[in-house]
């Protein structure tokens, strides 16, 4: 998963994540947006990408202390908890699964794992009624990135069975990829 | 895959026709088949049943399994089971199809066997479904779907997988609490890189 010409990993790390400095860091004061003077001053609470952060929380002795983000923190996980399938994971955060397995790492009591893969499984009961209904862009709405590409897969799938239990006949169409194969032929053949 | 292929598949089964026509051996690739006597009853393969069919040079007799009665049963044991009960035929639903498609003048009471097949075929789809969601909820880890026709399978592909795996993804890691991960140099370019 963490594959580091990954895009979606690329895109997940690049999520900001509140974190307090340790130690004062002469000339970084630029990370801090709201800072006077040039240097960091131990204790301050700056947003950071966690990948400046990661990087910054495993060196010896470890520069920042990682805090959860507002959605993994007591409220949200109590909503969650309550009742999943209704929260707007789309606002919320649209890699919820993701940054919350990075995140699950720094909390000290081990909540978070537990939410996130309490949240995942009664979501999914949403990703099936999404797959099978016809409006597809209100259903997809609240769903977060990954859960909108399993529903995309579902919703080709249903349409393929649905459609050939219709049909009749099987209709002999060119293959996808022999189609593709000939525009690349004419293509290249037209270059030369 | 696609439905189609499945039907590709299911087509390969032998069923039993009477030809109207009289001709040698036939060899295929499959196999051979042959000599065609009209009217003795004879086993060809499905898709080519089918074809002839449309040829008008055979009628087709209904398998053994698409019968009122046995389907009557059928149902009612799904209706009561939890499980998923067996069915006559690995590919039901695609004999079915092409059966009653090209040929349902030949089948005894065609209408009623399209709608016990269909009411067999919801059944066993809502109850997948369910199961389904139950599978998630209670664990995610392991489930029993015994007695599945290639055609049901297909149809929960890619998000089943999908599904189980990002959840064993999630709990592999989150319970890997790396304490100390000293300067192993993993983290060479930029902290991202945690290869678990």
């Amino acid at each position: 998963m963490a594959n580091y010409l990954s895009i979606s990993d690329i895109l997940v790390t690049n999520e900001k994540v509140p974190c307090k400095f340790l130690h004062d860091l002469p000339k970084m004061g630029f990370l801090d947006p709201s800072a006077a003077d040039d240097d960091l001053k131990a204790g301050t609470n700056v947003e950071i990408p966690l990948w400046l952060a990661e990087s910054l929380y495993t060196r010896r002795p470890p520069l920042v202390g990682v805090d959860l983000p507002k959605i993994y923190k007591e409220t949200y996980r109590e909503i969650l908890n309550a009742d999943a399938c209704t929260v707007d994971m789309h606002k919320l955060g649209q890699h919820f699964y993701e940054l919350g397995c990075y995140i699950a790492k720094h909390d000290i009591k081990g909540e978070v794992a537990t939410t996130l893969v309490n949240t995942f499984r009664q979501r999914f009961r949403m990703i099936l009624s999404a797959s099978v209904s016809t409006d597809s862009i209100s259903s997809f709405q609240p769903l977060s990135a990954s859960e909108r590409d399993r529903t995309a897969a579902a919703v080709i799938t249903e349409a393929a069975l649905s459609g050939w239990l219709k049909r009749g006949d099987c209709p002999i169409t060119t293959a996808n990829m022999v189609a593709n194969h000939r525009k690349r032929k004419r293509a290249e053949m037209e270059m030369l | 895959m696609d439905p189609y292929e499945i039907e590709f598949i299911g087509e390969n089964r032998i069923v039993s026709i009477i030809p109207n026509f009289s001709y040698d051996k036939i060899f295929l690739i499959s196999g051979e088949f042959g000599p065609f006597r009209a009217g003795l009853p004879m086993n060809v393969p499905l898709w080519l049943a089918v074809m002839l069919k449309q040829k008008q040079k055979c009628r087709l007799v209904p398998p053994d399994w698409m019968d009122m009665d046995v389907l009557e049963n059928i149902k009612e044991e799904e209706k009561l089971s939890r499980f998923f009960t067996k069915m006559p035929n690995e590919h039901y639903m695609v004999e079915a199809k092409l059966i009653l498609g090209a040929a349902s003048e030949d089948i005894p009471r065609a209408a009623e066997i399209k709608t016990i097949i269909k009411d067999i075929w919801d059944i066993r789809m809502s109850k997948l479904r369910t199961s389904m969601d139950a599978l998630m909820k209670s664990g995610g880890s392991y489930g029993r779907l015994d007695h599945l026709t290639m055609m049901e399978i297909n149809s929960v592909k890619p998000l089943l997988p999908q599904a189980m795996d990002e959840l064993h993804r999630m709990k592999m890691m989150t319970r890997k609490s790396t304490p100390a991960t000293l300067n192993t140099s993993t983290f060479s370019q930029s902290g991202s890189s945690q290869n678990i």
